[in-house]
């Protein structure tokens, strides 16, 4: 990206025509202008549950918003996967990218690459999936992102090809705020599990982006996003997933950071035998603001699902969880289950957990579970009667509570990471 | 040191607001089996978790000390590093915390200055095996999805780790068949045959004296209506077998007259 003044700043056309002219375009002008107009055009998102959402969007203030800064030299991104732990990578500082891509896998044809790239190297493959599960003409932050994209990373995995280990995508913001735009193909008995990591430096930065997984038939995608953002951050994401037939897609959604995070997850089962996992877990401590939309769509028959999300808020956090599982009228057959389970810890903590089913068919399963309540009494008198301490006791118990969730998120290594982040912020009360 | 032993004193608790302890006088002796005796509603379940201190029970007067040491007003943790166990009739699950992660942390607890780990673990591997337990238990979540028999195979390894100067079983023997029962006793009469067990004293709380044929009791003490009426020794037990507990109640009611 070229080196640009920091005079334009904000969200208007004047940067977005200053952002077009410095970099490199994955989507053209036109695709941009009127993802702007959508996003000028369209309402703040709204809902008709819970106490908190309608009050906070109007309020960011995005006339801050830096794309042209120069980019971090500095800044040492924060690995969860060695090097030797990793098949592949591609990373973002600002917009410096780097790429490893072993000869090995480039020969059996696995792209990793920055979306600008990808959009003159692999025009087709690109084509094929990009803009196929989010639809930017109706979603305001989706449409913000593809205007404003700046980063983006494009992973496609060819027919009958197994990576071995995870690919990572990481972006980091430092001196700039990040437009992340993902897009995951995998084609036919394609595996590989893929990593997002969301990341910043120091300073308050807004990261607004979108995230596609597109599966082929018979295709097994782990997806894991991991946003480890700094409190002062705003994070906003909205990620859709296609599910082949007898494909898997397993996706694990980490919301650690940020000092408000709106992440909506769209999955569609469009052909029989697909089956979609979806595990989330967040933990606003502090004065966080975490908003999750998780939906799968069972649109035909013979299509199963399991959602499991495990929220904790304490101090004064504040989240909601709306959880919505479709089951359209063709979709005769489908079995899906949705949990979620809340754990508030201090008074002022709150979270709105919303799940809904929507059953347009008859011989269907459908499973619904959801608990909201504090550290249970006699969980606490157990490991204190034991000799464990009080806050150890309740530590031991929050940590446990987002065990079912963790456990569903690929690789020990991503595990035990989650595990030491949660850790970290009990630990921190 | 006359001051040793688990002693309770005139102690009166009430759960909800409703008086249930109206009394309690017991000393459990270092080395000692003791069963404490009682018909449903009698009170004992109170008195165990009275002694260690959930929050529910409010205890109206008297005191419970520990070689000397009062207990009444200590939070739980400190109750159980002061050497006090109670082994519950209804143990807690607590999802995601594994069995080998919580038995780490209660001995650490308990026990600060301890084995190096090799040796911690030799000593789980060889309770384990006493218990008939499968080692695959370790990793799975604390009593989450357990049988019956399992819970109190769990709580019968939690006393053999965490070796206390005083273990309280409440109701060990309910709900156990036969081979869990045995395991249970076994793991018991192990535990006490070491040097550092043979010091525990035990109140083994029961209903039925179905235990006591695999561990034995020195001392029978009988709780009706928040008191003790009773105190024997072993044949006691043998008499509630016989003749049921009305014919106490109809001799304490006889004797108050």
């Amino acid at each position: 990206m070229a080196s640009l003044s920091l005079d334009h700043a904000g969200i208007s056309s004047e940067t977005l025509e200053h952002l077009m002219a410095g970099a490199s375009p994955a989507f053209d002008a036109a695709a941009r202008r009127t993802a702007l107009a959508a996003y000028e055009a369209l309402p703040y998102p709204t809902a008709s549950y819970g106490r908190y959402w309608k009050h906070d969007l109007h309020k960011i203030d995005l006339t801050h918003v830096v794309t042209s800064a120069a980019p971090a030299t500095d800044f040492a991104a924060p690995e969860i996967f060695a090097s030797d732990a990793r098949s592949a990578q591609i990373s973002f500082i600002d917009g410096v990218i780097a790429i490893e891509l072993p000869d090995a896998l480039r020969e059996r044809g696995v792209i990793v690459t920055d979306l600008a790239t990808a959009r003159r190297t692999h025009t087709a493959l690109l084509d094929a999936a990009l803009g196929t599960t989010v639809n930017v003409a109706d979603d305001k932050y989706a449409a913000l992102a593809l205007a404003f994209q700046n980063v983006g990373a494009f992973v496609h995995i060819p027919a009958g090809v197994a990576v071995d280990h995870p690919i990572v995508i990481r972006y980091a913001a430092v001196a700039n705020d990040a437009f992340p735009y993902t897009v995951i193909s995998a084609g036919e008995n394609a595996r590989v599990t893929v990593i997002e990591q969301l990341v910043t430096g120091d300073a308050p930065r807004f990261m607004c982006g979108i995230a596609e997984i597109i599966a082929g038939t018979r295709a097994q995608v782990d997806y894991a996003m991991v946003q480890s953002a700094n409190i002062q951050s705003k994070t906003m994401i909205a990620r859709g997933a296609t599910v082949g037939n007898d494909a898997v897609v397993r996706i694990g959604l980490a919301e650690l950071g940020s000092a408000l995070t709106v992440d909506t997850l769209k999955a569609l089962e469009h052909a029989p035998g697909g089956h979609t996992d979806v595990a989330g877990l967040f933990f606003a401590t502090g004065d966080q603001h975490v908003d999750l939309s998780t939906q799968v769509d069972h649109a035909v028959g013979s299509t199963t699902s399991n959602t499991i999300i495990k929220s904790a808020a304490s101090d004064r956090g504040q989240a909601r969880y709306l959880g919505n599982i479709r089951i359209r009228k063709s979709a005769h057959g489908s079995d899906s289950s949705l949990r979620d389970d809340v754990l508030l810890l201090s008074e002022k903590a709150h979270v709105d957990s919303i799940p809904a089913l929507e059953i347009a068919a008859n011989d269907v399963k459908a499973f619904h579970g959801a608990t909201v309540g504090a550290i249970d009494a006699d969980q606490l008198f157990y490991l204190m009667s034991r000799g464990v301490p009080r806050v150890e006791a309740e530590r031991l118990i929050a940590l446990g509570f987002f065990e079912p969730a963790i456990a569903q998120f690929p690789t020990e290594t991503l595990r035990v990471h989650l595990r030491e982040a949660l850790e970290a912020k009990v630990t921190a009360q | 040191m006359s001051d040793r032993g688990l002693r309770i004193k005139d102690l009166r608790a009430s759960v909800a607001g409703k008086q249930i302890l109206n009394g309690i006088d017991l000393v459990v002796e270092p080395g000692k089996v003791h069963a404490l005796m009682g018909p449903n509603g009698s009170g004992k379940s109170t008195l165990a978790f009275a002694m260690t201190g959930h929050p529910n029970y409010e205890i109206l007067g008297g005191s419970v000390t520990l070689d000397g040491e009062e207990l009444i007003g200590m939070p739980p943790d400190k109750r159980a590093k002061a050497g006090l166990f109670l082994s519950f009739q209804y143990p807690a699950a607590i999802p995601g915390v594994s069995v080998a992660n919580f038995i780490r942390t209660a001995r650490q607890s308990v026990n600060p200055t301890d084995l190096p780990p090799a040796k911690f673990r030799k000593m789980i591997f060889e309770k384990l095996d006493v218990l008939d337990m499968d080692p695959a238990f370790l990793s799975r979540s604390v009593n989450d999805g357990f049988s019956g028999g399992e819970k109190k195979r769990l709580e019968m390894l939690q006393l053999a780790i965490l070796n206390p100067k005083y273990a309280v079983l409440d109701e060990t023997d309910s709900g156990l068949d036969v081979d869990a029962l045995e395991s249970v006793g076994k793991s018991v009469n192990a535990m006490r045959e070491t040097d550092e067990g043979k010091e525990t004293g035990f109140l083994i709380i029961t209903h039925y004296p179905r235990i006591l044929q695999h561990i034995k009791a020195d001392i029978v003490h009988i709780m009706m209506d928040g008191r003790i009426v009773k105190t024997g020794g072993p044949e006691l037990a043998n008499v509630i077998e016989r003749e049921g507990y009305d014919k106490i109640r109809e001799e304490v009611a006889g004797g108050v007259a």
